[in-house]
């Protein structure tokens, strides 16, 4: 059976779909083949790039504002999921170590950084990023004010933000998924209060996807706990 | 001129070449090469995407990228130094 392609798709549009469906394909099946055969796992979490890409690829062929829509949620998944498998192979690199070792760096640099634009600029460019964030809304504003708080913690996490913190912006992006869920149920439940609906969405994704770096909080504990040992 | 076919296929040709790249390119038995490697579907990517006009998944996807990047060489740095088989 043949389904007709409504009227309202671009003729582009469909004339590149199996060309990009194959493409997406064929990376996916490089990528995948590639993981068959490595060993190490680092290289592994490498490659899954890869795969993903090529799932961007075969959603981005729809062409509509929905394939638009279906990217984002993608991205942000492939990215917390990234930083999660990272956490977990340090974690375990570290268990396999002495205790008595001194401990790792949080972030590796071979120069001391010890510039004064660090103490006074993360605050600034924080601050900005979340308010920009905090403008857009939904799914992009919820990436700048991401990337905001991220700064904000690889800059300033080795001079001891409270671990209190950071288990409370976990907890806190929990609550406020239900909220997201919520708006969208109030578009079918209640249309008439579609405003009400649109903003919890609208801000409760914002909330949500800038506290993906609450992720970080589990590093942090780590560390912390390292150094009361 | 913006030829649409021009811009996608050029996307797509990165696209396969840069994970052909990724996975049997020259010394990507170093992790750091090979995750530098992703950069260039990661371009390819790119191109599909403004071909299809999707602009707020283009900006996502630049921003998702370096932080990914960042991710990637912090976790590989980390591991080299605590002398793990990488």
């Amino acid at each position: 059976m043949v389904v007709p392609v409504p009227d309202v798709v671009s003729p582009v549009v469909v004339s590149l779909y199996i060309p990009a469906i194959f493409t997406g394909l064929l990376v996916g099946l490089i990528g995948l083949m590639a993981i068959a055969y490595q060993k190490r796992d680092i290289h592994i979490l490498i490659l899954t790039d890869i795969v993903g890409y090529g799932m961007l690829v075969m959603v981005a062929a729809v062409g509509t504002d929905l394939a638009e829509a279906l990217i984002l949620p993608g991205l942000v998944v492939e990215l917390a999921e990234i930083l999660a498998i990272s956490e977990l192979l340090m974690s375990r690199e570290m268990r396999k170590l002495d205790k008595t070792t001194e401990t790792v760096e949080l972030i590796p640099v071979p120069i001391n950084l010890n510039m004064e634009i660090l103490e006074t600029a993360p605050v600034f460019f924080a601050i900005i990023l979340v308010i920009y964030g905090a403008f857009l809304s939904g799914f992009t504003g919820g990436a700048v004010a991401g990337a905001g708080i991220l700064f904000y913690v690889l800059s300033k996490v080795t001079r001891g933000v409270p671990q209190n913190i950071w288990e409370g912006l976990s907890a806190t992006a929990g609550v406020i998924w239900c909220l997201w869920l919520i708006g969208f149920l109030i578009f079918f439940v209640a249309p008439d209060y579609w405003m009400l609906g649109l903003f919890l969405a609208a801000f409760g994704l914002f909330i949500e996807v800038a506290y993906k770096a609450g992720l970080i909080g589990v590093i942090g504990r780590e560390e912390f706990k390292r150094e009361k040992e | 001129m913006f030829d649409v076919y021009v811009c996608f296929y050029t996307g797509v040709f990165l696209l396969i070449v840069g994970s052909i790249a990724t996975v049997i390119g020259p010394g990507v038995k170093d992790p750091i090469i090979r995750s530098l490697n992703t950069e260039i579907p990661s371009v390819g990517i790119s191109l599909i995407l403004l071909t299809y006009n999707h602009t707020v998944a283009l900006l996502t996807f630049i921003a998702a990228t370096v932080i990914i990047m960042m991710i990637l060489l912090r976790a590989i740095v980390r591991l080299e130094e605590m002398g793990a088989d990488v």
